[in-house]
Order: structure tokens, then sequence, then C-alpha cells
């Protein structure tokens, strides 16, 4: 009879994760999760190498904290070093840092469903009882045939062996998922393409830089980049969304799934013209609404693997290795807003819009989604809620990427030239993909005196806190149904919605 | 849907579909015309799993994985699925939880598999890196003697890389030290394909000529293949004609001249940039008029006196040697 049930390492996510739950039994012979424990397991330590540094370096050595958003940590180094240069981007350059970010927002949230979160509703060994005439769905059938009857070591890996579960049943809607899955590593590097027209190269920009970006705005430029993102919009249109619906549609327990604790956060993100963040900053405790306060940040490693018990502001935290600290179960520190656990990512992006007073953009363009399919705003707080927002939030990017393309001036300087001062502090506020993301810099004498980052997963997949509070993936494990403890599918679902990335969590 | 018209063709592959494999990936990789077959010969070895790849990820960002994913000709379909033999990826693979552990256990214990590993691997603080339970040090140690070939892809795993840099927390190091430290043969096995993130034609390239013809070339310090790391960004550099008469860029976002006064450390990094580009020749760094960083170099942001970029002001506070900088002879390593 086991007590607990853990997934250890949870993979198809972005670095090492370790979940370790409680479980109770039920009335109907399954169990049920009552307690959860979210353990970050890869520290490197960027703080303390970034400390002495050139501040130019941050750009180049955070965007390597990830591989799969480093054009948010490039821009949060870059916002952070404007603040402290005193200056602003060029109209250009400030276009180009919106559309570089927007091509990997397109990438990241593409990658995440279909080849991180898909396996986990989609059926592989569906596509042997594929009969139709599709080349890609017909090689992958011999493929898989092929490796079974030749008995190899770990047949079809690595899409086997899995979690037993109930994956989708319906061999026609397998197939169509299996096909979309195949087109999207196609997609996912077209919107790599794009980010590098701008970009330089992707991942890791070498063009991003204080100011604006080094790559001259061309009308071959925007060709390259246009081209592209209509290609990105017509199968986020035909395929990507309604994809994810059908997804929602086979496994409509998704919607009770993975509840929150409803505290949501944004920084906001795609800084336009007035400096305003085209998706708005702000929090939401308790239901309501209020505006985003970045003093109210702490961070708190009484269950980290660092020195410390006390929350502290990130300008003025520490980050010493003690990692054998009692108590301490995660390299992940706990950040805190007003003392609470706060949910950040495309959800909590539209959580705050939606609360945020007076009209605004996202709600006027999620209102109708909701609608259609007969979704409240309440539902998305759940695993297939986060899910939702994603493709939606794609398809407004587009749209909205396709208007700064628009405004681009060929010819007018991308990046407006600075001077570095001695001494100065900055601090850059964003969104990356997976949710809000701050870079707090402090220079003197010319050299990187400290620098801290507080990251989306860092949020997401905190510990507890020194007040016993879980973090908010923790708290939404608990209450989830398993059906069979050895192979805990259904928690594992929960974890993968939230789109944990590890690396930048413990950087 | 398929993904990469002028390359996919069927999944039972025959002989003749592997030459024309071969000779494609070679002409892409911009090899010989020789190297095609010992290609078709490696890219069947492991179509056919007699090669397995073992892929562990340590201290890393996933970069160099995403960049795999920006593979062309052969496209990450058809690389994930029938050629490397893909047995273990905690980024792609379906596997989880006690899986993970069964199956780099028993691809761990075979003698013909590619042990593939991005990112660092911490010395000090072992427990700075976790794969179920027990260190990455404990888990490497057998995989890194045993593997028929060990692939250290991008620079972390090939020298340390950031984790590795000066103040380095951890006790970073690159797989090759790492093989050092605990006594497993490198030469004819270790293989370093650096860049960060490695560039996909590398990646394909080594593992499908590991495959094959087996070990390549290799600088014999840095063991990096010399069929991909032999010239200098700067010797193959677009912008080489600027550098010679001796017009140079002056602020970021100034597209006209060499890039060496903002900081360029094309002279000092060996790389094919030039001639490949990135992300489907769509750009790269020098195109963009952004300079280069090094990321290929062993020394890529090792020290923090030896900045990425030089910009006036701050002269007095960092070490701008020409010299340091490979530019005071035209010098390539």
């Amino acid at each position: 009879m086991p007590e607990h049930v853990s997934i250890s390492p949870l993979t198809r996510i972005e670095g090492h994760l370790a979940i370790h739950t409680d479980v109770a039994r039920t009335a109907d012979n399954g169990w049920r999760v009552t307690a959860a424990r979210c353990e970050g397991e890869m520290f490197r330590g960027f703080e303390a190498i970034l400390r002495g540094r050139d501040p130019l370096d941050a750009q180049q050595i955070t965007q390597r904290i990830c591989g799969v958003c480093p054009i948010s940590h490039g821009l949060a180094s870059v916002m952070a070093q404007e603040a402290a240069y005193g200056i602003e981007p060029s109209p250009n350059g400030r276009l180009a840092q919106n559309l570089i970010l927007a091509a990997n927002y397109i990438q990241s949230h593409i990658v995440h469903f279909y080849h991180l979160a898909a396996l986990d509703f989609v059926d592989i060994t569906a596509v042997l009882a594929y009969t139709g005439k599709d080349r890609t769905l017909q090689e992958l059938k011999t493929w898989v045939q092929t490796s079974i009857d030749r008995k190899d070591l770990f047949p079809a890996a690595p899409f086997l062996p899995r979690y037993d579960g109930a994956y989708a049943t319906d061999v026609e809607a397998n197939c169509r998922l299996i096909g979309s899955y195949a087109e999207a590593f196609a997609m996912r590097r077209l919107a790599h393409e794009m980010a590098a027209v701008f970009g330089a190269k992707l991942p890791h920009s070498t063009a991003l830089v204080p100011g604006g970006c080094t790559q001259p705005v061309t009308g071959e430029r925007i060709l390259a980049y246009r081209s592209r993102l209509d290609r990105l919009r017509r199968f986020c249109e035909t395929v990507y969304l309604p994809d994810v619906l059908a997804v929602a549609g086979l496994f409509p327990d998704g919607w009770r799934q993975g509840r929150g604790q409803a505290n949501f956060l944004s920084f906001g993100v795609f800084r336009e013209e007035n400096d305003q963040p085209w998706i708005p900053a702000g929090a939401v405790i308790d239901g309501r609404w209020q505006q985003l306060d970045i003093a109210a940040i702490t961070e708190d490693a009484t269950c980290a693997r660092f020195a410390g018990d006390h929350p502290e502001h990130p300008a003025d935290s520490h980050t010493t290795v003690a990692a054998d600290k009692p108590g301490a179960y995660s390299w992940v520190k706990a950040p805190r807003y007003r003392g609470h656990p706060m949910e950040v990512g495309p959800l909590a992006r539209m959580m705050v819009a939606l609360a945020a007073p007076g009209p605004n953009r996202i709600t006027s363009a999620l209102q109708p989604v909701l609608n259609a399919h007969g979704i409240s705003a309440d539902q998305l707080n759940s695993t297939l809620g986060r899910h939702l927002v994603r493709p939606l939030e794609t398809l407004w990017l587009i749209e909205r990427a396709a208007a700064w393309l628009d405004a681009l001036r060929p010819g007018s300087p991308p990046a407006r030239d600075f001077a570095l001062p001695a001494h100065a502090t900055g601090v850059g506020l964003t969104e990356a993909p997976r949710g809000a993301l701050g870079h707090w810099l402090r220079i003197a004498d010319h050299r990187i005196a400290t620098y801290q980052c507080v990251v989306p997963t860092t949020w997401n997949c905190s510990p507890r806190d020194g007040a016993g509070r879980p973090g908010p993936v923790e708290h939404a494990l608990v209450g989830t149904r398993i059906a069979d403890p050895d192979n805990p599918l259904e928690a594992a679902r929960v974890v993968r919605a939230f789109d944990p990335c590890l690396a930048c969590a413990v950087h | 849907m398929g993904e990469d018209e002028t390359m996919e063709t069927t999944a039972s592959l025959s002989r003749r579909d592997f030459l024309g494999l071969g000779a494609t990936l070679a002409a892409a990789l911009a090899l010989p015309a020789r190297f095609g077959p010992w290609l078709s010969e490696g890219l069947e070895n492991l179509a056919r799993q007699k090669t397995k790849v073992l892929w562990i990820q340590g201290q890393a960002c996933s970069g160099c994985s995403v960049s795999l994913l920006n593979s062309e000709n052969p496209g990450p379909v058809r690389l994930v699925t029938e050629l490397i033999s893909l047995q273990y990826h905690s980024t792609l693979g379906a596997a989880q939880g006690a899986d993970c552990v069964r199956i780099i256990d028993q691809v761990g214990r075979l003698d013909d598999y590619i042990l593939v590993c991005e990112g660092s691997i911490p010395t000090t603080v072992r427990s700075a890196c976790m794969i179920a339970g027990k260190t990455l040090y404990e888990r490497l140690e057998p995989l890194v003697k045993q593997a028929r070939y060990v692939l250290a892809l991008g620079s972390c795993a090939a020298f340390g890389g950031i984790p590795a840099a000066e103040g380095n927390p951890t006790g970073a190091v690159g797989v090759g030290e790492f093989m050092r430290l605990v006594g497993a043969r490198r030469r004819g096995r270790l293989v370093n394909a650096p860049l960060c993130p490695s560039h996909p034609k590398s990646i394909v390239g080594t593992l499908v000529h590991l495959a094959g013809p087996g070990y390549p070339d290799v600088d014999p310090e840095l063991f990096t293949p010399l069929m991909f790391y032999r010239h200098s960004t700067h010797d193959r550099c677009p912008r080489y004609h600027d550098y010679a008469r001796k017009v140079f860029a002056s602020h970021f976002g100034d597209d006209h001249g060499c890039l060496f006064k903002l900081g360029c450390l094309g002279p000092l990094t060996r790389t094919q940039c030039p001639s490949r580009q990135w992300n489907g020749g769509v750009n790269w760094c020098i195109r963009a008029a952004a300079p280069c960083i090094g990321c290929a170099s062993p020394d890529f942001a090792r020290r923090r006196d030896f900045p990425f970029y030089r910009k006036g002001e701050n002269h007095h506070a960092v070490d701008y040697d020409d010299h340091d900088r490979g530019g005071a002879n035209d010098a390539t390593p």
C-alpha cells in the first residue's frame, strides 16, 4: 500500500525536477494526492558568476540560463541595463526587440503543447492502425512496426516506454494529433528562423543589445519575418488551437484538475510606444486586481539549499550555497508577493488582464472564445485552462506582431548608443512565455556588483516558505486523483500544464 | 505534412536510400564527396539500432537540444525517430520516473552506444545536479567509461562553459575534464562539439561520423573534429575586407565595417559559422552586425576581466589588450 508517489525525474519539461506526493485511498479504489513537494534538482550559480563582470556581458550570460526562453532573459537584462544607463531603445530597436521576443513566444508555446505535453494525452501506438495516405504518418507507422518486429531493446524509443494510463482511444483523433506533432517540429523551427531574422541566431541571440538590436532594418528582413509569420498564423488557426480544443474535448476531467490558489501575477510584456506593456502588468489576490508593486516581492530560502531563513527583497538578497541545510529540499527559492505564493504564466497574464479595471484588448478577445466553447473564466484555473490560453495568446501575438512589422522604418537606426556609467542600478521586468521575469542589476566601479533574477518557474515550482505555505504547483497537485500509483500520469499532467523550466528556476 | 520535402522519403529505408542520404548530408555539411558513402554507413548503423544514442543532460539550459530540433536535411522528425536511435532524452522522450533509470541503466551496460552529454558536471557541490535521487557525477561515471564514444555537445559539456566561468560555485567541469577525473580513456573516444548552443549540423554530422567511419580527426588538445572546427571565424568573415582596409563599426547597430573594435572575438574562435550561418541560413551574428562573442572557444565567458564587448568608457575597468583578442598581428590561433 503506497503512501507516497513520486515522479523522479519528471521529464518533458526543461531541466531537472522531481515531484514527491503523499496519497490517500479514495472510496472508488483510486488514490488522491494529499500533499506534494516540488524539488528543483540543478543549480549553476549565475548570480555569483555575473558578479565582477562587465555589465554588457549580462544579456549574453543570462540568456544561457535557458535555451528555451533565452530572449526573455536577454530582454530583462537589456531592460535593466537600459534603466541603469538612462536610455530608451530607438523606435526600430523597441519594435525589433518585441518581434524577436514574439517569435520566441510562438516557438515556446508550440513546443510546450506538442513536444512536451501532448505525449500525456496522445497514444503514439495508435499510428500502427493508421490506414490513410499521409506520408509522415505512414513513415512513422513503418518505423514503429519495424522497431517492434526487430525486438529492439526499447521499441519505438524515445516514445516508449511511457506510463500506462488513459490515453486517447480514438485512432483518428490520435493520428491527427501525431501528424500535428510532426508538423509542429517544422513550425517551431520556422518560429526560430523568424526570431533570427532580427536576433542573428537562436537559441541565444547575439543581436539583442541595450538600446535595441544590432540588426539593421531592411525591407528584405521585414519580408523574411512576415512570410514566416503568415505561415505560422495558418498553422495556429487551423491546427494548434483546434488540436488543443480537441484534447480538451477528449479529457473533460482536465477542467477540474490542477486548480491553483487563484493568486496571479504579471509583470507586463511587449513595450509599446508610450512604454506601456501590450499585455498588462498587475496582481490578482483573492479575486481582486491590484497594481503591480515590485517592493512587495520577497524571496524566502527556508526550504531551499541556500543560506537564509527570512524573506528578502531581490535587490538585497544573496545566493549562498548551503547544499545540506536541514529541511531544505529544493534548489528553487520561494518568491512571494505580499507574502502570497503567486501563479505566473499565460494563465496569470490573462487572469490579470481580465481582472484589471477598464476595457483591454485581452478581455475583448477572450470573452467571445469562452462564450463559443461554453467555458467560464473561472474554469480556466485548471490543467486544460492552462493549455487553452497558450494558443489563444499565440494567435493574438501573431496579430500584434504583424502591426509591429508595419511600424518598422527601414534605414532608421536599430539601436540607440549610450554611455556606460560607473555606478548605477536598474530593474528589468518582463514576461517570459512561462511568466513573470525580473532582473535586478547594481553596477559599481563599472562592474556588476550584484545581479538577481526572479524567474517564472521560481514562482510556480517554489517550495514551502517560512510560514509553511506550499508553492503554486505543490498546491495545484493536492486533490489530484491517481488511478495507479505506479503510473501517476494524472499528476504529471497537472505539473506539465504549468510548463516548468527548471534551468530558469534555479539559475 | 512532411517536414523536409527534399530528404524525407519512406520509412523502410533501402541501402540506396542511405547512400542518397549520406551524399545529401555530406553536401549539407560542406564535406568532400568521399564522405558520402561513409556517412551512409553511419546513418544505416544508427537507423538499424546497431549504434544507440543515450542523451544525458547535466548543468544545461537545453539549448543544444533545442538546436538539434532546428536541424534540416534531415529534419527533427526523422532524426528522433528513425535516424539516431535515441534511447533516452529527458526533454523529448515519453519516459518519466522509474522508467528513465531503467533505460539509462540498461543502455548504459551495452557495448556499442554513443553517450551524448549536454551541460557541465558539478564536482564540488555534487548535489547541484541530481537525476532520480543520485548525483549526475555518480550516474555519469560508469557511462563515460563504458560508452563506445562520448560526444560533449555545446560549450558547457565541452569546456565547462558559463557554469565553469570564474566564480564557479559548484565546481562545474566539462565532460573531458570529468573523464580525466574519473580515469576514463579520452583518446579515440571523446569528441567535443562546442558552440553555444552547438550547431545542428555539428551535432548530426558528428553523430553520423561516429556511427559510420568512426572517430574523426580531432584537435589533439581540444578534441574538436577538425572537419568542423578548423578555421577561425575571422579568416572566413564576410567583413574581412573591411578589417583589411581598417574600416570599423563604431557602435551597436552600425552596419558599416569590421566589428573588431566592438569586441568581436572572431579571430579567436574556430567555427563554420560564416559558411553555415544559423537557423537555416536566415542570419548569423556577423551578418546581423553582432560581434562574435567567442561561444565556441575553450575560454568562452571564462574570465571576469575579459568582456564580450569593447565599449569606450569602461576601458579602464577591463583588460582591453588587442593582443589578447587576437588582433595584434591578424593572428589566427
